[in-house]
């Protein structure tokens, strides 16, 4: 099968992954308690008034008609207004995707910068002290809470250190690449400056479990595949070191990691939201928080419609690309 | 007579493990020449693939080599260490364990290679099979265009070049000559189509296919001596004649010699000239392939012929060995045969160590059949015999 035949199907199947899962939102609407007209309204609110908010938002229809617009109107871009801003809530998620975007970016560059050579020399120096070294820090960075990590290097590297600002993202990276792109080189690079020394703190944090999964998962990887016959052959045939370790070794033990991160990437758009409150960086783990605790239920549903098929993209992606890097698989 | 074109003295590799040290090669000596097969011979677990990685120097840890020589005749090599390193140079021998490592890894292609028993696991999955067999040209090509860097840590290639052969598209560390000669050699082991199947993965390959392609991969180098560990042993029955027909064919053709690892009885008689048996990291008996086979000495080579089945004379049972090779960790391998405690002949003076072949310590030629075994020397005394339950009794001595 082709690629594009692929991910043609593979797009197929997400769209009914992606419905499942509009479907789950809408209906946690339906259960949860509160009703939305409260929200609006103040308390001892005349009756009638009520009424008419709550025939306005549509929720005298039966829920099958409530179900039935709300999902024609994700097609057409349409998740609703609202309910403390008034405005459409695409608008509202679409402008918070970036950020979040970047910082879920920033933090798996991070993580496999680091990760992958600290897994590599943990496997290859078995034993020795950058072993232990590294074992002992992917242990720490897998149990280490983000909420704690987080303000631990604010107090550290932005209060005492005055190193990096504690919070917020006063530029973007579209901004840059705006900039960029018009020839403003010099404006460019004082906003690329800028975005960097903002984002670090917050990737770091974010970036730190997911750094120490993936040391975890490449040394026991390399030593999987160190241990296997085809290494042995490849230095009885007179291949040089460096071949047999990262032309070989390192390659098909990438190849599962690689998923984990793509799954991962996944996870880290949906999964900042601690971060996002720490670092009070604005992006859709902001908005989750802000609108569930303002019971905006529409911008809730939209944001979690939107994470959701955040991660059924990734997913198809890293499918393409393993099967892409490995000839056994083949796109059936 | 041919020449000798490696001769193993006293070689013993060792495992160093949590359950103590293990001595898997336990001081094995013997002589290839040129143009022959030698074959070595054994139970599971006697230590003879060791061997064959101690050779070429393919110890993994916690394993090492820790003592014995390894002489290896190349005049060009005698000539270069001659002053440089007097006592691994032996006229036109060097013992390849005095070598720097630069040395002794640059000698893994043009002058050993080996195969191995299972060839899917043996071939790298996500490279097709004539890249891989193209490596090993390549890795020969390079050496030849520069023998010093080949012989430093990173053989002339180290992670930077490693880096922007894989970044720019058209640059590749095998070059489309070494292409060519891959698909050569798999033309020459007999793999129909080998243009396009040197683009196909190991998985596509069938495992016959594969060892032969494999056997295409050792010969990438023109190696001196070949080491076959047990090559037969994952094929069918018709696939293992077929890839025994083709080794020896090879064997003459190219004029080396070959290593030919097994337990597998059948092999060593249809391909070897000369055979040893290994028996707990030893060679118990050696000698012509008619010496050992037609008047075996040591009752474990009596034991293990007695447990093939003869169809001219087909006997009611066949003779099993009784019990299993020992665990060779040092502190349980006490002071005597190694054997005794499944001989079915052992007398009191096994008890005591075996002495050494004195054909090895007079440095003489190995062509002798040579037992390490007191029944060499005299008749099975049924006096002196050890009484049965003799090792079970001291088991349990020792256990209280």
């Amino acid at each position: 099968m082709s690629l594009s035949r692929f991910l043609l199907k593979r797009s197929l199947h997400g769209l009914f992954v992606v419905w499942g899962v509009i479907t789950v939102v809408f209906g946690l609407r339906v259960i949860a308690p509160g009703d939305p007209a409260n929200v609006l309204l103040p308390p001892n609110v005349d009756p009638e008034v009520r009424q008419q908010v709550i025939r306005e938002l549509g929720l005298n229809e039966p829920l099958y008609v409530q179900y039935f617009e709300f999902v024609a109107g994700i097609p057409t871009g349409d998740l609703g207004l609202s309910l403390t801003t008034r405005t459409p809530v695409a608008a509202r998620v679409l402008a918070k995707l970036p950020a979040t975007l970047e910082l879920a970016v920033a933090a798996t560059v991070v993580a496999v910068i680091i990760a992958i050579p600290l897994g590599v020399i943990s496997a290859t120096r078995r034993h020795d002290p950058a072993d232990y070294g590294a074992t002992v820090f992917s242990l720490l960075g897998i149990s280490t809470p983000n909420f704690w990590l987080g303000v631990m290097l604010i107090i550290l590297f932005a209060v005492q250190l005055d190193m990096f600002p504690t919070s917020r993202r006063p530029v973007g990276f579209d901004t840059i690449v705006a900039q960029a792109l018009a020839l403003q080189f010099g404006s460019a690079w004082d906003a690329l400056t800028t975005w960097l020394w903002h984002i670090t703190l917050p990737a770091i944090t974010l970036g730190t479990y997911f750094t120490a999964l993936i040391t975890r998962l490449t040394r026991s990887g390399m030593l999987d595949e160190l241990g296997k016959t085809y290494v042995r052959a490849s230095r009885a045939k007179g291949l040089p070191e460096t071949l047999v370790r990262y032309k070989h070794v390192l390659r098909n033990t990438l190849i599962p990691v690689i998923t984990v991160v793509g799954l991962q990437l996944g996870t880290l758009i949906g999964g900042a939201v601690i971060t996002e409150a720490v670092f009070a960086w604005p992006g859709l783990g902001s908005l989750i928080i802000n609108s569930f605790n303002a019971r905006d239920w529409p911008v809730l549903q939209g944001s979690l419609i939107v994470v959701g098929a955040g991660f059924v993209v990734t997913n198809i992606l890293v499918d393409a690309f393993y099967a892409y890097l490995n000839p056994q698989v083949t796109y059936d | 007579m041919a020449d000798e074109i490696l001769k193993v003295r006293d070689l013993k590799t060792r495992f160093f493990t949590e359950e103590g040290q293990v001595n898997a090669v336990e001081g094995v000596s013997f002589d290839v020449r040129d143009g022959e097969i030698y074959g070595i011979v054994g139970e599971s677990g006697s230590g003879k693939s060791v061997t064959a990685l101690s050779l070429i120097d393919l110890v993994e840890s916690p394993g090492r080599v820790t003592s014995g020589e390894v002489w290896y005749r190349n005049t060009e090599l005698a000539e270069e260490f001659r002053d440089e390193n007097p006592e691994a140079v032996d006229g036109e021998f060097v013992d390849v364990r005095r070598l720097p490592k630069g040395v002794r890894r640059s000698l893994r292609g043009p002058s050993f290679s080996m195969i191995f028993q299972d060839p899917m696991s043996s071939f790298n999955p996500s490279l097709t099979v004539g890249e891989q067999i193209a490596e090993a040209v390549e890795v020969q090509r390079r050496a030849r265009a520069n023998p010093r860097r080949t012989r430093s840590r990173t053989q002339g290639y180290g992670l930077g070049k490693m880096l922007v052969d894989s970044l720019v598209p058209s640059k590749s560390y095998v070059q489309d000559a070494s292409m060519d000669r891959a698909v050569e050699l798999l033309e020459q082991v007999g793999i129909p189509d080998p243009v396009d199947r040197a683009d196909e993965y190991p998985h596509q390959f069938s495992g016959g296919m594969l060892q032969r392609a494999m056997i295409a991969q050792a010969l990438a180098g023109e190696p001196d001596v070949l080491v076959a560990d047990e090559p037969t042993t994952a094929l069918d029955v018709t696939i293992q004649a077929q890839i025994l027909n083709l080794l020896r064919d090879l064997q003459r053709d190219e004029g080396m010699s070959v290593v030919m690892i097994t337990h597998d009885l059948g092999v060593i008689a249809r391909m070897c000239d000369r055979v040893g048996v290994m028996y707990a990291g030893e060679i118990v008996e050696r000698g012509t392939l008619e010496d050992v086979f037609e008047n075996p000495v040591h009752p474990y080579t009596q034991g293990l012929l007695g447990s093939i089945p003869d169809l001219a004379d087909p006997a009611p049972r066949l003779q099993p060995i009784e019990g299993n090779v020992p665990s060779l960790i040092d502190s349980e391998m006490g002071d005597r045969c190694y054997f005794a405690d499944r001989c079915p002949k052992a007398m009191e003076d096994c008890l005591q160590r075996i002495p050494e072949f004195d054909a090895e310590k007079a440095g003489a030629s190995d062509d002798e059949h040579r037992v390490r075994c007191v029944l060499a020397e005299r008749q099975y005394d049924e006096s002196q015999a050890l009484h049965d339950g003799h090792f079970e009794e001291q088991e349990v001595a020792a256990d209280d």
